[in-house]
């Protein structure tokens, strides 16, 4: 079987570089190219972070496209989550930059390229807000089918947000974006926090991923630290959630997971700016609704997390 | 055993003593279920109906109370006609397409003799609140309106009233206004959001709680069938209701939303609860959604929900228990 191409959209990000790793040991898909977006970093130190990453890999043949610095509305207050991931995104351990550049292409630019040279076989995994993604559904109206696939860690389906009781980091990173490509039409799987909470590599298994031989494995447990204190505070919980590897893993091995379908819309103001809703048609209302004709999402329900959190660490290890 | 507000565990009242208990409502056939059974029970002493839009226009909710007093036997309960129009104004959505153009699934009584009070719902709740302070509970089944606004005429009301328990809200849930709403809540989200956070004890009941509890078809037979004193009443005006059940929610029967919430005032051991800070979404398309901060997560900076004392959010049912106690209260001759 060929495998599936993917393009990462990414803000590295320490579960970014760990997604970005599993997918590069992952023999289902091929990663043609990345592109960065604001978020975890700001987008420029992104780009550097991923130019970064794939020299670690030695897979410097990968393109990496440069994303939006602002919102899908211009908007330059972007909420950028360094106290999670460190000021370098990356655990704060001050790697040289990377000797490798950019292509001149945007990420946008580039999504609707790869989109339209391999119609209905390019599938982005979106890790971050969502707004390259808006940017080329606006630029290519013909993007949305042309893409194969969207597979996004986004959302806070029926629990609350990681930003707020109302928001997920990704929707509130960019609400408008998100609401465009959630009714675009484009073959959609979002993969939320009410999934990814259930994915915890515990500190046990850490000590496993560090006592392994795996270059990867090595990398991740030195850039780790600050993410898993950052957990120990705000969750109390003796581990990390893998919400960006587990994304990757729906897009590597989909059955990992159970979905519903239905159609989702992002509240883009008020006090639950950021809130996504899924709508999946169980009910009947008497009035149309500000969901009634929307294209309908896969929305990811179940994971077997034992199995996705063997399957990623093996993987890392075996690096 | 556990004592709940003078309730033992196993539901015998421990003090003789009722629980004073005015009912907010917009009758409204699930409304009538739920005030005929408190009639029937003897461990509230209801101080007073108020009035509001929702199911009916407030009018027609003021009308359907003073019958279901008179239907009763009771003609000397107050009735306090309460705000034809949310905090924000504009005409309301009444939902005459789920309880039939007069409110009680168009069975067309005619009109009760007794009088509305002279008093307005919020002048009323305000007054018997100060009255027997600490002692009044409110039981609030339709939009929040003269809730809101007897916290705003009076700033003590607040910490007088002993508990608001609230039908309303969708949390974690689809609405049934829309995906994010339910109809209370959408029906006035300002009056909502204040009444949240004003700091009373509160007790919500959103629908994904109350769409547990259901009587059937072959319930509804046996129902008027009994010996209950308003069983037929009952059974005639939930036809229409019953009907609409079936093409909205694919349910052969009813949604027991307001006698659930009754349940909650004198049978609190029937449900568990979560406390957690809840805001009501005013704007956009998620207007009325209510969202409830389950504290599980320490948020490193101030947020909408920051600084606002908890209420009590009715997290699971024992519907079992529930539908014993309504079926006991409704087969009462």
């Amino acid at each position: 079987m060929t495998p599936k191409k993917i393009i990462i959209d990414t803000d590295p990000g320490i579960d970014d570089a760990m997604a970005i790793f599993l997918a590069l040991r992952s023999p289902e898909v091929e990663v043609i190219g990345l592109t960065t977006i604001y978020g975890n970093v700001y987008t420029t130190l992104a780009t550097m972070n991923a130019l970064h990453l794939l020299e670690v890999a030695g897979r410097t043949d990968i393109p990496v496209a440069e994303g939006s610095h602002v919102t899908i509305t211009k908007g330059t207050k972007l909420r950028i989550a360094d106290f999670v991931h460190g000021s370098d995104g990356l655990g704060n351990q001050n790697f040289p930059p990377p000797s490798g550049k950019a292509i001149k292409q945007s990420a946008a630019e580039f999504l609707v390229e790869q989109a339209s040279l391999h119609p209905g076989e390019v599938t982005v995994v979106a890790l971050g807000p969502l707004t390259n993604l808006a940017l080329a559904i606006e630029l290519d109206p013909a993007f949305a089918k042309n893409v194969g696939q969207i597979v996004l860690l986004g959302g806070a389906f029926c629990v609350n947000g990681n930003v707020n009781p109302a928001s997920e980091a990704n929707v509130f990173g960019d609400p408008e974006a998100a609401d465009i490509v959630f009714t675009s039409g484009a073959d959609v799987v979002a993969v939320g926090i009410n999934v990814t909470h259930q994915v915890v590599l515990t500190d046990a298994d850490r000590e496993k991923l560090a006592n392994s031989n795996g270059k990867f494995a090595q990398y991740l447990c030195k850039i780790m630290g600050i993410y898993y204190s950052y957990h120990h505070d705000a969750y109390s919980t003796r581990g990390v959630y893998l919400h960006d590897p587990t994304t990757v893993l729906a897009a590597v091995n989909p059955s990992l997971m159970t979905y519903t379908e239905g159609v989702v819309r992002v509240q883009t103001v008020g006090i639950t700016r950021g809130l996504t809703i899924l709508y999946n048609k169980q009910k009947r209302f008497e009035e149309v609704t500000e969901w009634s004709d929307k294209p309908t999402v896969k929305v990811a329900v179940t994971v077997d997390a034992p199995a996705a959190v063997k399957l990623i660490m093996d993987r890392l290890m075996e690096s | 055993m556990a004592k709940v507000n003078g309730v033992v565990a196993n539901g015998v009242f421990a003090s003789a003593k009722p629980e004073k208990l005015i009912i907010d409502t917009d009758p409204g056939i699930d409304d009538s279920m739920a005030i005929l059974m408190a009639f029937q029970t003897p461990e509230v002493e209801i101080l007073g109906l108020t009035t509001v839009f929702g199911n009916v226009s407030t009018e027609d909710a003021t009308r359907n109370a003073l019958l279901l007093c008179e239907l009763a036997g009771r003609p000397d309960i107050p009735v306090a006609e309460g705000s034809p129009e949310p905090l924000k104004g504009g005409k309301p959505r009444v939902a005459d397409f789920v309880h039939g153009s007069d409110g009680l699934g168009n069975t067309y009584f005619s009109p009760p003799n007794a009088e509305k009070s002279v008093k307005g719902a919020a002048e009323f709740l305000v007054d018997k609140v100060s009255e027997f302070p600490g002692e009044v509970s409110v039981l609030a089944l339709g939009p929040l309106t003269n809730v809101a606004l007897a916290i705003k005429r009076d700033s003590s009301f607040a910490s007088k009233v002993k508990k608001i328990v609230v039908l309303g809200g969708a949390f974690f849930a689809l609405g049934n206004v829309n995906p994010a709403a339910e109809a209370n809540i959408y029906g006035d989200p300002e009056a909502a959001d204040v009444v949240f956070t004003s700091g009373a004890d509160i007790v919500v009941v959103g629908i994904n709680i109350t769409t547990q509890v259901k009587l059937t078809d072959a319930d509804l037979t046996e129902l008027r069938q009994s010996k209950g004193k308003y069983a037929e009443l009952i059974c005639n005006m939930c036809k229409f209701y019953r009907d609409w059940h079936v093409k909205s929610d694919g349910v052969h029967g009813i949604f027991l939303h307001d006698p659930v919430s009754f349940v909650a005032v004198v049978r609190p051991d029937l449900f568990t609860y979560r406390k957690g800070v809840v805001r009501v979404e005013t704007q956009g398309i998620c207007v009325g959604h209510t969202l409830m901060d389950q504290g599980l997560k320490r948020w490193n900076t101030s947020n909408p929900w920051t600084g606002y004392s908890p209420v009590a959010v009715a997290w699971t049912v024992n519907v079992e228990g529930i539908l014993a106690y309504i079926k006991k209260q409704l087969t009462k001759p």
